[in-house]
């Protein structure tokens, strides 16, 4: 065991991605349900809820790229490796999950 | 007093250290057995007492068939009938599927992970007890004619008192919360097993598949159960003691329970999907001879799988009135999971057509599985389409799908994994003259009777209804479906006996009969109580090559831990990630603790039951004594430092570790009682939101001083917990900082009593003060069991139990306190909150 071992503080990052998808999904839930009970103007909720979805994109997206350039070096082996992978794709499963799940439905009639 | 854990003296018999190992992790005799705490023991247990259950759901889902074979049929009376459905599907699933899931993960977990136990043998047999007495009052009920009858998800308002006013919603509220408390603690334990207790250089990416899925199944189960456990409480408080959450003439609202429920009911599909995936993975690349494709994108899948479970539970709610927008969310989520279920799926495939495949009869099963899970997944697809879901809501087709996805995703990866491990179970190998036969009786008649109800349930009929007139065109389907399931019957009896056939006249064999990876098949068979008499150093994988040298050599002593020390039942303690060896961990031995704590449980629960609540409280404090009780006899009386393992490598107890299998429990609970408190402000929310009768007449002013004084109690509580920690390190006085601690919980505890009783409205009259209630009780109930952990710190404290080396139940008290402290805050904010919340609902549509 010649390298260092991987914290296991950093396994969080395997449920990071998909954590950011249930949090966009249960923000733009509430979002919509409050905005629904106070009769709140469509224009102005639907432009809050693709605010919630895009900051989540954003956060992802950023999360992915910065995953993507980083190495995860040589100190932690090859299970640094194997969990670098992992968490990046993770993360991509995420982002088109976060796209396909929560972005159209945003298209249609706001509280009917 | 320690002994060398070094290799044994080169020729001292390999025959001594199995006789020194099995005396030490041996269960008695006789009425010993029931002190039994071995994972071996247990997880048959599990696994046989699901078997029971299962024949006991299918008995009633043939009574069913009988009742629904022909129009008007007098077979059972309506509420007979009700009755009969009803157990059916709770006895599946909470009963039978859960806990088989529980048990195939307890038997088989620890020994493809190369370790000799669980973390926590003790309250693994604790929640077996916890399971069967659950089970036992649910059948018994059944017996006496007052089981539930309201369906298997207990919909109110007609599980309410005021259309169902019998005991019959509380059997169900109180028995499946009781066989949950089971599910609970087996997740932690498994959580923690899976992440901890592995062979040395068994790092994540060298772990077999079958870890990662229990790992994620454990996880899901942690977040899963509360708020089913949260939804069933509230209820039963709504029922014993009229607090109206779920009531929407008093501002409750039916609907919430449904989403507490589809919050735990639809991950929980999953949940047990997830381990029969795993059993798929680690069968198919046995019998496809080559290594499983996509070690990776399997662990991707599996991880996404999960999330996206929990993010789709209002897909059982299409119906109820919920906006288009927020109803396409959940659509396209339910959509989307089938990705993850067929990178799976592909990833077998693949296996099987690179490699060079083999019939036998577990790959029967896996066909089997292959053909009906890709049908239930369709018409799973189908159902995600909303207005197909509104046309098809409430049928035939939907128990139709289920059964497809639920019954055989699950029944046919258990029996190629019951045909695939006999040999490690029994020593012996099939000998299939009835197994195949069996086979094709069992998926012939599972399509029959499953197949009919889409047909049947396109054709309009709906589910849960007790006969029909003849003149729908269902009866033909309907009598075909009946017949099919009694084919499905013979095919289950055909199996038992097969199996018994097989236990008694089958092949012995030795060692790994089919050329398999997994390490379950590198000690003798049947299993040894230690499983390994040496634990192996895995040095490559994650398919390890499981060979005759490998077996000798850990027979032989030659792996890890390959002595008997001390009487300790031993098994090592790695790095999570890594694999490296961390800490020795010593095992609890065979005790009656946890089956007198589970009777006490199972006392409250029936006092209860029988609305005897001053029993109740009495049982629940004789419950909570005894684990007081429990911990006494848990770790070390004196410092050890580091010992010897095995291949001159010396770790110390895990008393004296930092990451201890206890404190990642705690950690894990937390994650669980989180999911909770959680729930419970999701439904106060969802209350406020979306409940009738809001506002009520009456708004509340809570007494700010008061959740002051109960905020500054519960810090001085946490700083007392961590001055105590620090004071033990520095060889200071700890007791005093104990007792601070303890003053601050009684103050808390006081003040918390006087806010609940000033709550308005009053609890009883609307949903608002019952929500306000349920929460600072919450705080109440952290706050009192902060009081145990302190009280259990002093007795450990005096029995030389704690040192500045062996600190973890101060650092476990610690982390106690600084969440009750978080919860506590955030609870008495939001009850500080809700009136100014509720003066908003003037503006509500």
């Amino acid at each position: 065991m010649s390298t260092r071992p991987v914290p296991p503080a950093q396994l969080w990052w395997l449920a990071a991605g998909f954590a950011l998808w249930c949090s966009a999904l249960v923000a733009l839930y509430a979002v919509h349900a409050v905005g629904c009970a106070f009769a709140w103007p469509s224009g102005p909720l639907r432009l809050g809820l693709a605010l919630v979805l895009l900051m989540h994109l954003v956060v992802i997206g950023w999360i992915w790229g910065s995953l993507q350039r980083a190495d995860p070096g040589p100190d932690f082996g090859r299970v640094g490796v194997f969990l670098h992978r992992v968490v990046v794709w993770t993360m991509v499963a995420a982002f088109v999950t976060t796209i396909l799940t929560l972005g159209p439905p945003l298209l249609l009639t706001i509280c009917m | 007093m320690n002994v060398s854990a070094d290799r044994p003296a080169r020729g001292s018999p390999a025959l001594r250290l199995h006789r020194e190992l099995a005396a030490i992790w041996a269960t008695g005799p006789g009425l010993q057995r029931l002190a039994a705490v071995n994972h071996s023991v247990i997880g048959l247990r599990f696994i046989a007492t699901a078997f029971v259950f299962f024949a006991i759901g299918g008995v009633l889902g043939m009574l069913t068939r009988v009742q629904l074979a022909t129009p008007a049929a007098a077979f059972m009376t309506p509420e007979t009938y009700n009755q009969v459905f009803t157990m059916h599907g709770s006895m599946m699933l909470f009963l039978f599927a859960i806990p088989m899931v529980e048990g195939i993960a307890v038997y088989l977990t620890p020994k493809l992970l190369g370790a000799r136990d669980f973390a926590f043998p003790r309250l693994t047999a604790y929640g077996y007890w916890c399971y069967l007495f659950g089970g036992t009052i649910l059948t018994g009920a059944l017996l006496v004619g007052v089981a539930p009858d309201g369906g298997w998800f207990m919909y109110t308002p007609l599980s309410s008192n005021v259309y169902t006013p019998g005991v019959n919603a509380d059997v169900w509220l109180l028995g499946v919360t009781f066989v949950e408390i089971s599910a609970l603690t087996l997740a932690v334990e498994i959580v923690v097993s899976v992440l901890k207790l592995r062979a040395p250089g068994m790092s994540l990416d060298r772990m077999p598949i079958f870890g990662w899925y229990m790992l994620t199944t454990g996880l899901m189960m942690v977040a899963a159960f509360p708020p089913l456990i949260l939804g069933s409480i509230l209820l039963e408080t709504e029922r014993a003691f009229h607090l109206p959450f779920f009531d929407p003439t008093r501002g409750g609202d039916p609907l919430l329970w449904q989403h507490l429920f589809w919050l735990f009911g639809h991950p929980d599909v999953y949940i047990i999907f997830l381990p029969m995936a795993g059993i798929l993975s680690t069968i198919i690349p046995v019998f496809a001879n080559r290594r499983l494709i996509g070690y990776r994108a399997i662990v991707v899948s599996i991880i996404a799988l999960a999330f996206v479970s929990f993010g789709i539970w209002v897909h059982h709610m299409f119906t109820v009135g919920i906006p288009h927008l927020a109803l396409a969310f959940f659509s396209a989520g339910s959509a989307i999971v089938a990705v993850p279920t067929a990178v799976q799926i592909f990833a077998w495939l693949a296996t099987l057509a690179h490699g060079r495949p083999r019939w036998d009869v577990p790959m029967l099963y896996i066909f089997g599985f292959f053909f009906i899970f890709a049908l239930g997944g369709l018409t799973g697809v189908m159902l995600a389409i909303v207005p197909f879901d509104w046309q098809a809501h409430d049928s035939y087709f939907v128990v139709a799908h289920l059964h497809y996805v639920v019954a055989g995703a699950l029944a046919f990866p258990m029996l190629a994994a019951l045909y695939y491990w006999l040999p490690l179970l029994s020593g012996r190998m099939a000998v299939h003259r009835l197994s195949v036969p069996a086979f094709w009786l069992i998926f012939v008649g599972f399509n029959l009777t499953f197949f009919m109800m889409h047909l049947v349930g396109l054709r309009g009929m709906p589910r849960r209804v007790f006969t029909y007139t003849g003149d729908d065109g269902w009866t033909s389907l309907n009598l075909l479906s009946s017949v099919g399931g009694f084919i499905m019957m013979i095919g289950f009896g055909v199996v038992v006996i097969d199996l018994l056939a097989q236990l008694r006249y089958g092949r012995r064999v030795r060692r790994d009969p089919w050329g398999a990876t997994t390490l379950e098949w590198a000690m003798p068979l049947p299993p040894p109580p230690y499983n390994f008499a040496s634990i192996p150093d895995i040095a490559r994988g994650p398919d390890y090559p499981v060979n005759r040298e490998l077996a000798l050599s850990l027979a032989r002593g030659e792996g890890y831990l390959g002595v008997a020390r001390n009487g300790w039942q031993e098994t090592l303690g790695v790095h999570m990630t890594s694999g490296a060896p961390e800490q020795l961990v010593v095992l609890s031995r065979p005790t009656f603790l946890p089956l007198y704590t589970a009777l006490a449980t199972a006392a409250a629960v029936l006092a209860m039951l029988f609305h005897l609540y001053p029993l109740t409280l009495a049982a629940v404090l004789a419950t909570v004594g005894l684990f007081v009780l429990a911990g006494q006899s848990a770790g070390l009386a004196r410092d050890y430092g580091p010992m010897p393992v095995g291949h001159g490598v010396s770790v110390p107890p895990h008393t004296e570790a930092a990451g201890a299998p206890p404190f990642w429990a705690l950690i894990f609970t937390l994650v669980a009682d989180g999911t909770l408190f959680t729930s419970l402000v999701f439904g106060t929310l969802y209350l406020w939101i979306a409940a009738p009768n809001w506002p009520p007449a009456e708004i509340f002013a809570p007494d700010v001083g008061l959740a002051v004084v109960v905020a500054a109690s519960l810090i001085v509580a946490a700083a007392a917990a961590r001055l105590g920690l620090r004071a033990l390190a520095g060889g200071g006085m700890t007791r005093g900082s104990i007792g601070l601690a303890i003053l601050g919980l009684l103050v808390a505890i006081a003040a918390l009593l006087r806010l609940i009783g000033g709550v308005v409205p009053r609890p009883t009259e609307h949903a608002l003060g019952a929500t306000a209630a349920a929460l600072l009780t919450y705080v109440a109930i952290h706050a009192g069991i902060g009081l145990c952990f302190l009280v259990s710190n002093l007795l450990r404290l005096g029995a030389g139990l704690i040192s500045p080396r062996r600190s973890l139940d101060l650092r476990l008290t610690r982390l106690w306190l600084d969440y009750t402290l978080m919860t506590g805050v955030i609870a008495l904010g939001f009850v500080l909150a809700l009136p100014a919340l509720v003066a908003m609902l003037g503006t509500r549509s």
